[in-house]
């Protein structure tokens, strides 16, 4: 039971990762390192708006995701863009955008770990184990802001635009949608994920300088098992490394989690580098 | 020099004059500190131009070349502390086990177009660092391994020594990029589909490629333990892949012999920022990212390139 109330809640931050990841790419073919930076910001800036200038959570959480988002957008428009043509320039230059955030964070806040407040404070308990209020609140804002985002995309004009972009950026470009605003649109859709992630997530995780780079790791792993550019794909990977790892932290030993992600990506690439629920070969 | 075709005489000369005035001039100056510097920037040279050897010739970006320098520099600190192996062993070990890192990563990833490559060195990189923390009763943990013994005690001789290696690796370096096979790789970097058309098996060129960038950079991991005297997991760190990059880059990429260069300058260089000890990584990821758009050539490769042609009628 443990097991699977703890596997739910990792892999909905797994989730919500990946799909921002899995979105940015599938729409825009940009592969953004700076993936992991934006979740870091989030946390930072919830620490920031709440402890240091003592605003409301829910404000500084909302604000906090905003200026991320906001960064994201410049990001791309400033950095990715010019270099947009080259995969490896995109990847040069997104990680070296992740270095500088996260350089700037060390700068700033140093080396130790900061605290960020939790909205619910109390445990519950539920089926008979004890979990913190702030996990099930992450699952559930996980699941409505997926759930959200996929309505978004299905359903709306804006989102068949998304999606008629990434099936075919080309004809997309003919048919009179502006490319350019739509991938703002879409990095700010992704930076926000990530961000929400980051304050959800912050309160019962590590927060310094560079908890950018494991996401990245994960959002990598769970892109491959679950196919590059599938949204329904990532979630049904982060779904099952979140478990894959919960289920190896209690059987085996917690140290032994970080081995998953790597391991699922190597055998993944091995045996079928398309992902699962990859419509492309390997491109 | 006939035996290195193609290495024509005003490079073969241009690199000898460079490394015969960077084994003088430590002897000029007292004191060791000169030497610390000079060594350290020696090593980072080793590891720059066996990143430029397989990435910058054939365009796939290595993110996690500080992966075989952490396992080689502790194939090396193991060997010598736990198993009580002489220096000298750690040579062969460290580039052994880094080659066996480079055919498992190499060979589900390097067969894929696009970023998998990249992306998966990146992500080993990370998890190794991790592992290394997390095994802590093995790997010493954040302390890493201590008491490592020096291959040659004298730092001087020692330095002449790293600078040996840098020279010999570079030579070879340089004369397989302007051999058959560097050609091929240069040809993997313009157009996959088109050499796979010809004929040639390009994920072997890929791979064995890596291998031999692998070798050398785990070798420069052993030296690197050799001269620090202890191996830390901070050797695994993305910054030590992204300081690398960002020398080749500076030097030129695909061009070998601009790696040293950018190796040499960037860490005598930021030695000058040695107060401002935080910012260095800052400094060099936004040198990274200014070079990316202003000077996708680099610095060092351009200016030889005007230098050579001073000589020659146009």
């Amino acid at each position: 039971m443990e097991i699977l109330i703890y596997g739910a809640v990792t892999s909905a931050i797994y989730a919500m990762l990946a799909v921002g990841f899995t979105l940015i790419f599938g729409v825009a073919r940009i592969l953004n390192l700076a993936h992991g930076s934006f979740y870091a910001l989030g946390a930072y800036l919830a620490y920031v708006l709440t402890t240091l200038a003592g605003l409301p959570l829910w404000l500084a959480a909302l604000l906090s995701i905003a200026i991320v988002a906001i960064f994201g957008v410049l990001v791309e428009k400033i950095l990715i863009r010019p270099l947009r043509s080259s995969q490896l320039g995109v990847l040069m230059i997104s990680l070296a955008t992740a270095l500088v955030v996260e350089q700037a964070l060390f700068l700033i806040f140093g080396s130790e770990y900061r605290n960020v407040p939790a909205f619910i404070e109390t445990k519950y308990n539920l089926f008979g184990v004890d979990v913190a209020g702030q996990r099930l609140l992450t699952l559930a804002v996980a699941t409505v802001s997926i759930g959200g985002l996929y309505a978004f995309i299905q359903f709306t004009r804006l989102g068949s635009a998304i999606l008629a972009i990434s099936q075919d950026p080309l004809a997309a470009k003919y048919m009179g949608i502006p490319s350019d605003r739509i991938f703002s649109l879409v990095m700010a859709i992704s930076a926000g994920l990530a961000a929400l992630a980051g304050v959800m997530a912050g309160p019962f995780l590590s927060v310094q300088p560079s908890m950018h780079l494991l996401p990245i790791v994960k959002a990598f792993a769970i892109v491959v098992v679950g196919g590059l550019g599938s949204i329904p794909g990532s979630i049904a990977a982060a779904f099952m490394l979140g478990y894959a790892e919960t289920i190896v932290a209690y059987m085996v030993s917690s140290s032994w989690t970080e081995i998953v992600s790597v391991l699922a990506t190597l055998l993944m690439l091995v045996f079928r580098p398309a992902g699962l629920f990859g419509k492309r070969a390997a491109f | 020099m006939k035996a290195f075709k193609g290495l024509d005489t005003l490079s073969s000369i241009g690199g000898l004059v460079a490394l015969l005035l960077l084994g003088v001039l430590p002897t000029l100056f007292t004191g060791t500190y000169l030497v610390g510097v000079l060594t350290v920037a020696a090593i980072y040279g080793i590891w720059a131009v066996s990143w430029d050897f397989m990435s910058g010739l054939t365009g796939r970006e290595n993110f996690g070349h500080s992966l075989f320098i952490g396992v080689g520099a502790y194939a090396a600190g193991f060997l010598n502390v736990h198993f009580g192996l002489g220096p000298w062993w750690s040579l062969p070990a460290s580039m052994l086990v880094a080659m066996v890192f480079a055919v498992v990563l190499g060979f589900p990833t390097l067969r894929l177009k696009g970023p998998y490559f990249a992306l998966a060195m990146l992500s080993s990189a990370v998890i190794m660092q991790r592992l290394m923390l997390i095994f802590w009763e093995y790997t010493g943990g954040e302390e890493g391994i201590h008491d490592i013994t020096p291959l040659i005690v004298n730092p001087l001789h020692y330095y002449w020594f790293v600078l040996a290696v840098l020279g010999c690796i570079t030579l070879l370096l340089s004369w397989m990029a302007r051999s058959r096979w560097g050609l091929i790789l240069r040809a993997i970097r313009g157009d996959e589909a088109t050499c796979l058309a010809a004929g040639l098996p390009i994920t072997t060129y890929k791979i064995v490629s890596l291998v031999i960038s692998a070798a050398f950079a785990g070798l420069g991991g052993a030296l690197y333990a050799h001269y620090q005297l202890q191996v830390s997991p901070q050797l695994f760190a993305v910054v030590t892949s992204i300081t690398i990059i960002t020398m080749v880059y500076v030097g030129g990429m695909g061009t070998i012999f601009g790696a040293v260069g950018g190796a040499l300058l960037l860490t005598v260089m930021t030695e000058g920022l040695r107060n401002f000890g935080e910012w260095r990584l800052m400094v060099y990821s936004l040198l990274l990212i200014f070079i990316l758009f202003f000077l996708p050539n680099g610095i060092i490769a351009p200016i030889w390139q005007k230098i050579r042609n001073l000589g020659r009628p146009s």
